[in-house]
């Protein structure tokens, strides 16, 4: 067990390197000086450029830049951003919560409402509640994210006025930032009409979790569906019918563990997806999130936010994706190698 | 008294919008105490038969029969959950793929204890319960012939080699001490020794106890030193059945005959360099079966008559459908 953490930390830590050896190859392949793209001083004058030639080694050999180029990354000096002129390690510390904060909601309900539907989906197979299921998820599969929040502002912002338009909270109130996540910030702060808060902050986060949820909830419903029905028709299913097990028992205690196996690889698959859907919802919501902050950087041709911003998104993923690998790994007692000749 | 007793079962698939007859008719009656050998080259439905008599088939599939009883009480009109209860405590299966029909996420020790019946247990806590569970299927594990139970327990079923699996899925086929055990060919793809133990292991279960076993499977050898009676199936129809010894004196069918000579330990008048006998063709596909007697194309008896569904006819105990019978012409 030690081992296989041993390789996953390896391959992560290889991964790792190899991004951010792109992001520094990045300093030069963008456009314009790669002295102002690595510090984010836009025109640096003589004596800065002397400064900075010696603060990044650009003297040295392009090996040891990098390394020194990781050493900065790693204490976080990331330069600063063309257009704020503000630290980049502090901008991505402020806008990379807000979009996990998002992401993970979406997909927790996704799991919620995808899960047990497409169980039931699959429980009735070739019935009326499958097919309708099925259908609502095409549905659901096929509206286009952008277009789907553009719907849910409409109706539910401008038409009926449940929910909020924009934004994460009322301009009214102000919220002291402790972990970067709004939810567990208010609660952890101290500030007077809390629940208040709460409930508006709450309110905010509707409507964008929805609109990411959609996609995620159909694909999860889709996957559960499947794998259900197919392990309802696998051997062991059928022998543990066949040897008088009562359907509850072969449904709880076989089918429903082994048709969740598949559905955790497919999360660490659908995280990218996910993570893009929130990115295109947090331009429509104004969510001040990662996504949001790139597309303005692009937007606004701010090189040094492009290439950190890429880098940061590109670490969250491997992560997750990787520690979801690893996971399995280890619950999986079939991926386990012991064998035993005899018995 | 007989335990089971089918006649007339017949399965239909819709197979592209179309019914088919996968089971055609099939008669089978399983006596007390006996070894009952099912027989029939691969496609014929054996396994059909056996998934119709436990019930484990999709419920589209259509399953009709004249008489299906289990020691007199009807199984096609019992409820499921009764079916159930009565497979659970008297019917055991033995399937064809052990490692499949084990489920993978759970030790074999957990499959094991899980079928244990209630019934068998005499402490109401559950603490003990457990101590017994674990007693009992410790000593089940013994007597098929796995020695080292403990390691056995905590193994997945990927971890184990195919024979040991096979004893296991006998030993989870003893638990519940049932009437009939029911081993759907539980040597295919076994090395001679592994096989030879799994027979012995059947046969003494079947002395000692008193069990009934049904055998199915295609390998005659295996089976016509230890079953006492035999019924052959070709393409989802019963074609012959009747006492081993009988039948292997004297097959009326020519399906019978053809599936005795492709063996040739039994020839005993066999010369070297002899070709081995064999009938031409392959097992039609359930899209294209023939009309009438099913082994028609492939028959070196067939005539005219034989395109409507031959009738069983009966000898003594000695059961066959065919219109023109192997010694009939000198009868």
């Amino acid at each position: 067990m030690l081992r296989v953490v041993l390789r996953f930390t390896n391959l992560v830590v290889l991964t790792l390197l190899a991004l951010s050896f792109f992001s520094f190859v990045l300093i030069y392949l963008f456009p314009g000086e790669p002295l102002a793209n690595l510090s984010g001083i836009p025109n640096p004058s003589p004596q800065e450029i002397e400064q900075l030639q010696h603060l990044y080694h650009r003297d040295s050999v392009f090996i040891v830049q990098y390394w020194y180029y990781l050493i900065d990354l790693f204490s976080g000096n990331w330069g600063l951003s063309f257009s704020s002129g503000l630290s980049l390690s502090s901008e991505v510390a402020r806008t990379l919560p807000a979009s996990i904060e998002l992401s993970t909601y979406a997909l927790l309900l996704s799991f919620i409402v995808g899960l047990p539907l497409g169980f039931l989906a699959g429980l009735r197979h070739h019935k009326t509640t499958d097919y309708a299921l099925l259908s609502v998820s095409v549905l659901g599969y096929s509206i286009p994210v952008f277009w789907l929040a553009m719907l849910l502002i409409l109706g539910f912002s401008l038409q009926l006025g449940w929910f909020p338009l924009s934004g994460r909270i009322s301009l009214l109130y102000e919220v002291p930032r402790i972990s970067g996540f709004i939810l567990l910030d208010i609660l952890w702060s101290d500030i007077e009409n809390k629940s208040d808060v709460f409930i508006d902050a709450v309110r905010h986060l509707i409507l964008p979790t929805l609109s990411i949820a959609a996609f995620t909830t159909t694909i999860i419903l889709r996957i559960m569906r499947r794998s259900f029905i197919e392990t309802m028709n696998s051997d062991y299913v059928q022998a543990a019918v066949a040897r008088g097990l009562t359907s509850r028992q072969v449904i709880w205690k076989h089918a429903i563990r082994n048709s969740l196996m598949p559905i955790l690889p497919l999360l660490g698959m659908q995280f990218t997806t996910l993570l893009t859907n929130a990115m295109i919802v947090e331009v429509i919501f104004s969510w001040p999130g990662i996504g949001n902050w790139l597309i303005q950087a692009i937007y606004q041709r701010d090189y040094p936010a492009i290439r950190v911003g890429m880098l940061a998104v590109a670490t969250l993923v491997v992560i997750f994706t990787m520690t979801i690998d690893l996971f399995l790994r280890l619950v999986d007692p079939k991926k386990s190698k012991v064998e035993r000749v005899a018995i | 008294m007989s335990l089971l007793d089918i006649k007339n079962l017949t399965l239909e698939i819709d197979i592209a919008g179309e019914w088919v007859k996968a089971l055609d008719k099939i008669n089978l009656v399983i006596n007390e105490g006996q070894i009952h050998a099912l027989v029939g080259e691969s496609g014929s439905g054996k396994s059909l038969v056996i998934k119709a008599i436990v019930g484990a088939i999709p419920q589209r599939w259509r399953v009709t029969a004249d008489r299906m009883t289990w020691r007199g009480q009807d199984l096609l009109t019992m409820s499921i959950k009764n079916r159930r209860k009565v497979i659970r405590s008297d019917i055991s299966v033995i399937f064809q793929n052990p490692k499949s029909s084990l489920d993978p996420l759970l030790t074999l020790g957990e499959q094991l204890k899980e079928i244990v019946p209630e019934a068998r247990l005499e402490s109401r806590l559950f603490w003990r319960r457990e101590k017994e569970r674990e007693k009992i299927v410790m000593e089940l594990l013994h007597r098929v012939g796995i020695k080292d139970h403990k390691l056995c327990m905590k193994s997945y079923p990927h971890q184990i080699s195919n024979d040991v699996c096979q004893k296991f899925m006998i030993a989870m086929a003893l638990v519940s001490e049932p009437k009939l055990i029911i081993a759907d060919d539980p040597t295919r793809g076994m090395e001679v020794t592994a096989k030879s133990q799994i027979l012995k292991l059947l046969s003494r279960v079947n002395q000692v106890r008193k069990l009934s076993v049904l055998f199915v499977s295609h390998d005659l050898l295996a089976i016509s030193s230890m079953a006492h009676y035999m019924t052959v199936l070709y393409c989802g129809q019963t074609v012959e059945s009747g006492d081993m010894l009988q039948l292997k004196k004297r097959a009326l069918h020519p399906y019978t005959q053809a599936l005795l000579d492709s063996a040739p330990s039994f020839r005993k008048d066999l010369p070297p360099k002899s070709p081995l006998s064999s009938l031409d063709g392959t097992i039609p596909t359930l899209q294209h079966l023939p009309i009438g007697c099913r082994l028609g194309p492939r028959c070196p008896r067939a005539r005219r008559e034989c395109v409507v569904v031959p009738a069983v006819r009966r000898v003594h105990q000695h059961y066959y459908s065919c219109h023109f019978p192997l010694h009939w012409d000198k009868k």
